[in-house]
């Protein structure tokens, strides 16, 4: 039988966690509600926008806290990660170059699309018809283009 | 009424035609020089002028010498960009009989010879205009012709110096308006003749210097230009913005005058039909003395007031809007700038955060459980006994100290206990002895011991009653601390500083917003005014296409009488 983990036999988290929780709870709270909402009137694939949404939030207040305020420890940073606050994944995109924005993951996934292509999201605002409004069906961005 | 539309017309100058405009207004048309104009323009000779359409804003006493019309309004011009140059010609009679008593008597003041120019003089007049005279050839033009207008550029250098010389001392940096750095070329070419008193373009004092800027001369001028400064107007020409940012000075009385005279007051003022958008980035251009730093740094101070947590996210203080309501939101021009600032704000502060707890952090933890330890533990208690006897208190409840440093601390602790006394004793005063003179001196108390004499166990390892007096008699053997004191009186000195410059960009801050308030109120006039001004237009025209069953004799009529 594996180990029951509850909030009282967690491990302590690594100093500095305290500034960040009521961020953090306050994502999670978003993620709950977002998770109960009623998806009456939204088309199917509109419903985990706002998941995805809230997750790449979430997964960029990390990564800002970490590598562009220098404002957490690099445990709690790995102890966020190792605990799912944020997603690793993603995280490792937004170091590369040309995906600083990256939305979500499945926006560059090229094998899942019809035309082996990125999502309409990554293409560069200057490239797109003029006042062409688009809104990706995976996530619902707007757009993640580094030049944007 | 409508009286001046029929007059008798003297004959074109060659080149002219006469044009109906849709909305049956006469107009002017040269198909030489491409202009066109509404006033009748006027054979080059020397004879009086006698504008067809609006005789009756010539009064002899509100204009200075006769001025020939050669610069009449470029016809593309006319709507967008000068729209307030033309309100004359919308006015019918009975709306000026009205005004014209109000109008001031204007004359000549003082006379300037033009340096470089020589027959040339130019002549301010009472309201604070100018224009040209030629004494030689008699002539005279409100609108300075290309051959003079290099000169009157000069000369308006050489005042405005000689003013800046004067105010040198007192007034804030005018430097911005440097007005002889534009290229004096285009502007004869665009500027156009004014028809109407209220717009001939005039200079207020050598102040101001730009003579490429409409400057609206009311009639109580007399009082505004004790201060030097007229009220102006850039004019929304796309080539003005890159003019230099002007102050925009408009006294109480201004507003009020200017509300209170709305109805008579026509015209439509350059700006009025212009997008808010312009506008709005018009009022942000204007002279500011906020630079980007202050602007800032009011932002900074405007986060720090409200007690924001660096560690929060932009979007969640946006949607929360405490900050919004507050005027130093507004010196940012735009989210991203805000954005930024906030990010850079926040930085600063976690690391601020960060070393302040440096300083405090190693203290909590450890010298709670350490002190704890000194009362409670014994000997006789192997830890798990211990820890299970004590697991309710909260220093064995501290999340920050694991268990595994609890249980060594205590497990070392016990075996220090069994040591015998002199070897905890010389342990002791070799840890005091380790303390750098800074933490530890002669002023130091026995109630506020360093932290890395109370973080250690060889502090606790001896019982007070024989501990106290051993660190009592070495602190009196210690020397006084060394100089720390012209430290903090920098710091203190710096501190000093801070507010004072906070303080002066909130000066600054209060100053823009007394700026943009008086600037609205002028633009609500301005619009009132222009929505005023069409109503009358609109109504005029009506009753200029009105006609009635006999024809076009009661206008014949009408003018009959007006000629007797």
């Amino acid at each position: 039988m594996p180990p029951i983990r509850t909030s009282r036999s967690r491990k302590t988290p690594p100093a500095g966690f305290e500034d960040i929780e009521d961020t953090l709870l306050e994502f999670s709270n978003k993620m709950k509600d977002a998770e109960n909402a009623s998806h009456e009137g939204k088309k199917k694939h509109e419903v985990l926008w706002p998941i995805f949404q809230i997750s790449h939030q979430r997964s960029r207040y990390i990564y800002e806290l970490y590598y562009e305020k220098e404002a957490i420890s690099k445990q709690l940073y790995d102890w966020l990660l190792k605990n799912n606050y944020a997603d690793a994944n993603l995280i490792a995109k937004w170091k590369k170059q040309g995906y600083e924005k990256l939305c979500c993951l499945r926006c560059i996934q090229t094998k899942e699309t019809n035309f082996n292509s990125t999502c309409i999201c990554r293409v560069p605002k200057a490239q797109l018809k003029e006042d062409q409004v688009i809104q990706c069906v995976s996530c619902g961005c707007r757009g993640c283009a580094s030049s944007d | 009424m409508l009286k001046s539309t029929y007059t008798a017309p003297p004959p074109l100058p060659p080149g002219w035609t006469e044009h109906r405009a849709p909305s049956g207004h006469l107009y002017y048309y040269n198909a030489e020089t491409k202009q066109s104009t509404y006033t009748r323009p006027q054979a080059p000779a020397p004879l009086p002028p006698r504008p067809a359409q609006t005789p009756l804003h010539y009064t002899p006493d509100t204009l200075p010498p006769f001025s020939t019309t050669p610069y009449g309004p470029p016809g593309d011009s006319f709507r967008s960009a000068h729209q307030g140059y033309g309100r004359g010609d919308f006015r019918g009679g009975k709306s000026y009989q009205e005004r014209r008593h109000r109008e001031p008597a204007d004359r000549p003041k003082s006379k300037h010879p033009i340096p470089g120019c020589a027959p040339w003089v130019l002549v301010k007049t009472k309201l604070g205009r100018r224009f040209v005279h030629n004494p030689s050839t008699n002539e005279s033009f409100w609108k300075f012709p290309s051959e003079v207008l290099k000169g009157v550029v000069e000369y308006d250098r050489v005042e405005r110096e000689k003013k800046e010389r004067q105010e040198r001392g007192e007034v804030e940096e005018e430097g911005e308006e440097k007005a002889a750095d534009e290229p004096a070329g285009r502007v004869p070419l665009e500027k156009p003749k004014p028809t109407h008193p209220s717009e001939v373009p005039a200079i207020g004092d050598g102040e101001d210097s730009d003579e490429y800027e409409e400057v609206e001369v009311t009639d109580d001028d007399d009082a505004e230009e004790e201060d030097g400064q007229a009220t102006k107007r850039l004019r929304t020409d796309e080539d003005d913005a890159d003019q230099p940012p002007q102050h925009v000075d408009f006294t109480e009385e201004d507003i009020e005058y200017q509300l209170a005279n709305m109805g008579e007051e026509y015209g439509l003022d350059p700006g009025e039909y212009g997008e808010p958008g312009e506008e709005g980035w018009e009022e942000g251009a204007e002279g500011l003395p906020l630079t980007e730093e202050d602007a800032a740094a009011l932002f900074r101070d405007l986060l720090d007031d409200f007690h924001i947590s660096p560690y929060t996210t932009w979007e969640k203080i946006v949607e929360e809007g405490h900050i919004i309501e507050d005027s130093r939101y507004t010196v940012l021009p735009n989210m991203k700038a805000r954005r930024e600032a906030f990010s850079n704000w926040s930085r600063d502060r976690v690391k601020q955060h960060k070393e302040r707890k440096e300083r405090e952090e190693t203290k909590d933890p450890r010298i709670r459980y350490i002190g704890f330890l000194q009362e409670h533990a014994t000997p006789k208690l192997y830890w798990p006994e211990f820890k299970r006897k004590y697991r309710r208190e909260p220093e064995m409840k501290d999340t920050k100290l694991s268990d595994k440093d609890r249980e060594k601390f205590y497990r070392d602790h016990i075996s220090r206990l069994k040591l015998p006394e002199s070897t905890r004793k010389s342990d002791l005063s070799a840890l005091l002895k380790s303390i750098p003179l800074q933490s530890l001196n002669r002023s130091s108390d026995l109630a506020a011991l360093p932290p890395a004499i109370l973080t250690d166990l060889r502090y606790i390892s001896l019982a007070p009653k024989t501990r106290d007096p051993l660190i009592e008699a070495y602190i009196s053997t210690l020397p006084a601390a060394p100089e720390q004191d012209d430290m903090t009186a920098e710091e203190q000195e710096a501190v000093v500083q801070k507010r004072a410059e906070r303080e002066r960009r909130e000066r600054a801050l209060v100053d823009r917003e007394k700026r943009v308030e008086e600037e609205k109120r002028r633009r609500k006039g301005d619009l009132l005014r222009g929505k005023h001004l069409l109503k009358e237009g609109e109504a005029e025209i009506e009753e200029a296409m009105r006609v009635r069953n006999d024809g076009l004799r009661s206008y014949m009529e009408i003018d009959a009488q007006i000629k007797d």
